[in-house]
């Protein structure tokens, strides 16, 4: 096989296992569980294959054109595509395994995995996209997945709310990233990615800065960033596994490929507003973590939170590079894009296992999801215990773990971008430690405090394989020994910033927040708890937390109180004043005039009639009328 | 080129007149049944073949053409038959969207089964004559063939509030349609071509343009004449009215096929012929537009009715149609093309699955709906798939994409901010869309509909009605990955005839 057929062999094979479920195995959940896992497999042979045997590549078709506008779609792989396409793939492997044990017995299994599919196959064509309106349309795809997995349970009203609120938010992202395109189209006369690069001094700055905010937008949708974080913790309405492949490693990061893959059109501007969403974005979310109680919803949070890192560390690194840099184009694996996809690639690792973690602990205590109704489950399973462990050692960024390292470069360039982002972002990890340390003593010392907890028992050994191996690459994805070569470029230059200036500093501050963290949070949430320190003590300041500072009630006011009432009040002038008065008034004046109110409403052939007559007046009118303009 | 021992447009246009005239002659309701078969299928297989056929080399103009004599010589008309890049997808959309209606309607258990598919034949063959007519006066006339039968099949088959509907549907496409032929007359009349042969007309008016200020009023004519017939806002009233009462086939074909009239009336006619007077006109037909996009989408939001929000989507979605247009180029005009296309298709889908739901729900309520995809799964999955499609999102929409997306193009490139607005539609659209597909589907049951299971239990969409879908499902998605298939005879006309349009044209806003 070429590299160019491998890659879309690679593309389709999922679509195809998706299809041939959806038209004839509808009903059969062997059928379409073996099919599923047979594409997850053979996409890790097939990308496995492109990662390490095949050279970087580009290739594009024409697809459309009309006047002026051409549009290519292409694939493009490069270091970039191969880091983002190892995680999907293998990571993306391990969660099918798990899915098969974690939806054992539930209604739909065929539909599950079918959708599963679908998602694989939409995600893979986003990181192979090499234009774009090609990943434009995947972006949606994979949108369009994610929504058929969130209402997986779609008799379940919260599931159906969740999806469509993760779709409309997301679209109001897209709205950006759509106009951006048009405009990069018209800036640069291409949608495709290496050509913008290579146009880039043509377009003015400010031009430049609009695209890349507008693009930004659809990354502000996709990865959760405030103010459109609100769809991501409802989106955990959908079963567990998919909120560890789809809602925490893969697609939620699409926005940091996204941002890595368009570094060429950014600019300084657009990286500081990119740099404070990022911002806000991490501490809002680490907040938030601590007014949750729901297992799930607390990893969420932290997701969004990490993701805020991300976002951050791609405009610091970015903004570090244009400081320093002799030209200003941000071309190939920037500092930034090197630290946010380092840190993507080590958080898919260790929040895809504490989703599987917290999903067999679900699966095993009869879908209790409240940390103060868990506990005492160490003993009970040792297996999730001992790697959830580590997944909350790595998230918190405990030395020599993966995080650490990751979360490291990005506290670095922080440092030598601004000491008052690197105070806040450290502050950040804080946060991380603290709330992890919550869930992890809440749910897994003390003892069991309630009847599904007390019968928990260990997940079968087709769940806890995956999390072990899960776990390997949360602890050890830290180090650039990990990587295959083929892989290295991006690791290698993100743990070369750790050579920087001013790292023992960092290390031991990041260290530190670690330690402190941790401490704190065994001190403050005692384990075996079954209540909420902060809501006992505080519980004004918990309730806002709960509340998720109130920003999803402003949308529901505004969505029911505004949006919809404004849409019932155009409904009313549409109906009322133009369809009633205007128009019956004035059917009734041509009545008056003689036309015979009779033919108007006993049949339609007959008004026809009268009206082709009248017609053919009015039509002898105009035709004279112009014989007397000329 | 064409290898058939006759001419397929006129054969294209003939069957289904021919079966109807069968019906109309008396036969028996199961041969009528039969032959009602072929004359959907033929039209459909024709438009195919010219498709297949249409030569790479028409360099923009007109292929298959023919002409036949109709005795009206002295006033410049004959019957004269061919398509161009813009007629061609329109001519085959039309054939596949009459297919699937007519496969639906003669499944459907409609009252006076015999006198339906009659009137929906004949309604058939004046769409596929519209799109094939070079002449202007028979694509006027095909028009008023296929709308007379969708008057009588409102009246008489409509569901709630059908007198009224089909009165104030009358009225006001009447009215637009008279417009149009005043606007259309006064071409040929001023032209000095003789001729109401298209090709003759842009000849004789290349040569020597009408006068500016007779073109602007011209094109006022057109403007409003066909406005009124795509439901441009505010005379859009009679849409969801008329849609909320017709049969669900009449308004397949209407909204999807025959209502593109006017559009195809801009992108063909108008515009080339009238390249000076349009500029005068296009700013305020751009903002027309947006109110369709987003007064239109907004109301959409607050329907309760199923029927009555696809009638409004519909309308919300000309307004792309309609900017396209404003732009005053080639991207936009080929923009509309792939636009309606993807639009006709779409709403075809739409009101047929809509009509599927009234049948097992037995209301048209969405609030009295709920939970029906754990009944009828299939149904869900197609209606959610067409939903997607109309919103624009690629994948089951890519066709509907690509024609957004080249309008878009053109707006920001013509129109600058007002792509804004529009782009807004996306997000107007996915709200309306998804919330419809959760209160029909998802969720629990209403007590209202779990009261109407009680006696009318519900059964997932039968065979009979699964066929019409994917006809025109697997069309939409095939278009939409092989766009070229359209685009290039289209790019071909549209080099052809839109230089001078474009050079006429004005920016619409800063």
């Amino acid at each position: 096989m070429t590299p160019v057929q491998t890659a879309l062999a690679l593309l389709l094979l999922p679509l195809a296992t998706a299809l041939v479920t959806a038209l004839f195995f509808r009903r059969h959940a062997a059928v379409g569980r073996a099919l599923s896992l047979a594409a997850a497999a053979g996409i890790v042979v097939l990308g496995s294959r492109l990662i390490f045997f095949t050279d970087n590549f580009t290739v594009a078709a024409e697809w459309l054109t009309l006047g002026p506008l051409t549009i290519k779609l292409g694939l493009l792989v490069d270091d970039l595509t191969k880091l983002m396409l190892f995680v999907v793939a293998f990571i993306g492997f391990l969660i099918h395994v798990f899915s098969t044990g974690y939806m054992k017995g539930e209604a739909h299994v065929a539909r599950f995995f079918g959708c599963l599919s679908l998602f694989m196959f939409s995600m893979i064509g986003l990181t192979l996209a090499d234009d774009l309106i090609m990943l434009f349309i995947f972006w949606e795809l994979v949108g369009l997945s994610s929504f058929l997995l969130i209402n997986f349970y779609h008799d379940r009203p919260a599931a159906v709310a969740a999806s469509k609120k993760a779709f409309i938010v997301n679209r109001l992202g897209d709205f950006g990233f759509l106009l951006g395109i048009i405009l990069a189209y018209w800036a640069f006369d291409t949608i495709t990615l290496v050509d913008i690069a290579a146009r880039l001094d043509t377009s003015p700055e400010l031009v430049a800065t609009s695209i890349a905010l507008l693009i930004f937008c659809g990354a502000v949708g996709k990865s959760g960033q405030f103010p459109l974080h609100v769809w991501l913790p409802d989106a955990m309405e959908g079963p567990t596994p998919v909120s560890a492949l789809i809602h925490a490693a893969t697609m939620v990061a699409a926005g940091i490929f996204l941002l890595c893959r368009v570094g060429v059109i950014m600019t300084g501007d657009a990286l500081t507003v990119i740099l404070w969403t990022g911002v806000v974005t991490a501490l809002f979310a680490g907040v938030t973590a601590f007014g949750q109680r729901d297992i799930k919803r607390i990893l969420a949070y932290s997701t969004i939170s990490q993701l805020g890192f991300m976002v951050a560390a791609y405009a610091l690194g970015s903004l570090v590079a244009l400081r320093n840099g002799a030209d200003a184009t941000l071309a190939g694996i920037t500092a930034g894009a090197a630290a946010a996809m380092f840190h993507l690639t080590t958080h898919a690792f260790f929040k895809a296992l504490l989703f599987l973690g917290a999903g067999s602990v679900i699966h095993a205590s009869h879908h209790e999801q409240d940390i103060y109704r868990l506990g005492g489950l160490a003993k009970k399973m040792p297996v999730t215990f001992a790697t959830f462990t580590l997944g909350t050692l790595a998230l918190a960024g405990a030395p020599f773990f993966s995080g650490f390292f990751s979360k490291d470069a990005i506290l670095l360039l922080a440092w030598q971008y601004q000491p008052v982002v690197f105070g806040l972002l450290l502050f950040g990890a804080l946060l991380t430690a603290l709330y992890m340390t919550r869930l992890w003593s809440a749910a897994f010392l003390g003892t069991a405090r309630s009847e599904g907890a007390e019968h928990a028992h260990e997940s079968p050994a087709v769940m806890t394989i995956p999390l072990v191996l899960l776990a390997v690459g949360a602890v050890l994805a830290g180090y650039l020994w990990f990587y295959p070569s083929a892989l290295a470029a991006v690791p290698a230059a993100a743990l070369a910033l750790l050579q920087g200036e001013g790292h023992t500093l960092v290390a031991v501050a990041g260290s530190a927040a670690f330690v402190v963290g941790v401490a704190l949070g065994l001190l403050v949430y005692r384990p075996g708890a079954a209540t909420d320190f902060l809501q006992q003590r505080l519980p004004l300041l918990y309730r806002v937390m709960a509340e998720r500072f109130y920003i999803d009630a402003l949308y529901d006011w505004y969505v029911a109180k505004v949006q919809q009432r404004f849409a019932m009040l155009l409904n009313f002038l549409d109906q009322i004043l133009l369809a009633g008065l205007v128009v019956r008034g004035f059917a009734g004046l041509v009545g008056l005039l003689g036309l015979g109110a009779r033919a108007l409403h006993t049949g339609s052939l007959h008004a026809y009639v009268y009206w082709f007559l009248l017609g053919l007046v009015i039509l002898w009118a105009v035709v004279a009328g112009i014989f007397n303009l000329q | 080129m064409s290898q058939l021992p006759f001419d397929p447009l006129l054969a294209a246009i003939a069957a289904p007149l021919v079966v109807a005239l069968a019906i109309a002659l008396g036969l028996p309701k199961r041969f009528s049944v039969k032959l009602a078969y072929a004359g959907f299928t033929v039209p459909a297989l024709l438009a195919l073949h010219c498709w297949y056929h249409f030569p790479a080399d028409a360099a923009g103009g007109y292929a298959f053409v023919t002409q036949y004599d109709t005795g009206l010589t002295l006033l410049g008309i004959s019957l004269k038959l061919g398509l161009n890049g813009v007629s061609l997808p329109l001519f085959v959309m039309a054939g596949i969207v009459g297919l699937a209606a007519g496969l639906y309607a003669i499944q459907s258990s409609a009252e006076r089964l015999k006198l339906y598919l009659m009137l929906l034949l004949i309604m058939h063959g004046g769409l596929m004559g519209v799109f094939a007519s070079v002449d202007v006066f028979f694509f006027y006339f095909f028009h008023e063939l296929a709308l007379i039968p969708t008057f009588i099949m409102v009246g008489i088959w409509g569901g709630r509030d059908r007198h009224y509907a089909a009165m104030k549907l009358t009225i006001y496409l009447t009215l637009g349609a008279m417009l149009s032929l005043a606007g259309l007359i006064a071409i040929y009349v001023q032209s000095g071509a003789q001729s109401f042969d298209l090709v003759e007309l842009r000849r004789a008016l290349t040569a020597q343009p009408l006068a500016l200020g007779l073109q602007k009023y011209l094109f006022g004519l057109l403007l409003f004449g066909f406005g009124i017939l795509v439901s441009l806002w505010p005379f859009h009233t009679w849409a969801p009215l008329g849609y909320g009462a017709a049969p669900s086939s009449a308004a397949m074909l209407h909204a999807g096929v025959l209502k593109k009239f006017g559009l195809y009336g801009f992108v063909q006619i108008a515009l080339p012929l009238l390249p000076q007077g349009a500029p005068a006109w296009t700013p305020l037909l751009a903002w027309l537009a947006l109110g369709n996009i987003v007064i239109i989408g907004l109301i959409t939001i607050a329907q309760r009715d199923l029927k009555q929000m696809v009638g409004y989507a519909s309308v919300m979605h000309v307004g792309y149609g309609f900017l396209g247009v404003a732009c005053l180029s080639a991207l936009g005009a080929g923009g509309v093309v792939l636009f309606m296309v993807a639009h006709g298709l779409t709403v075809a889908l739409l009101f047929l699955l809509a009509t599927s739901v009234h049948h097992r729900t037995g209301t048209f309520d969405m609030q009295e709906m709920g939970g029906l995809a754990q009944k009828a799964p299939v149904l869900a999955a197609f209606f959610l798939t067409a939903m997607l499609a109309s919103i624009g999102l690629p994948g089951p929409g890519l066709l509907n994409f690509w024609g957004e997306l080249t309008i878009f193009m053109a707006v920001y490139n013509h129109a600058g901010w007002m792509v804004v607005p529009a782009v807004l539609g996306v997000v107007i659209s996915a709200i309306y869309g998804l919330r419809a597909v959760g209160r029909i589907f998802y969720g629990q049951p209403t007590d209202a509909f779990l009261a109407h299971q009680q006696n009318h239990p519900v059964a997932d969409l039968r065979w009979s009605e699964r066929v019409p879908v994917l006809i025109l499902l697997v069309t939409l998605i095939a278009l939409g990955l092989w766009p070229r298939a359209i685009s290039e005879p289209l790019n071909a006309t549209l080099q052809a005839v839109y230089p001078a349009v474009e050079a006429a044209a004005t920016r619409l806003a800063p």
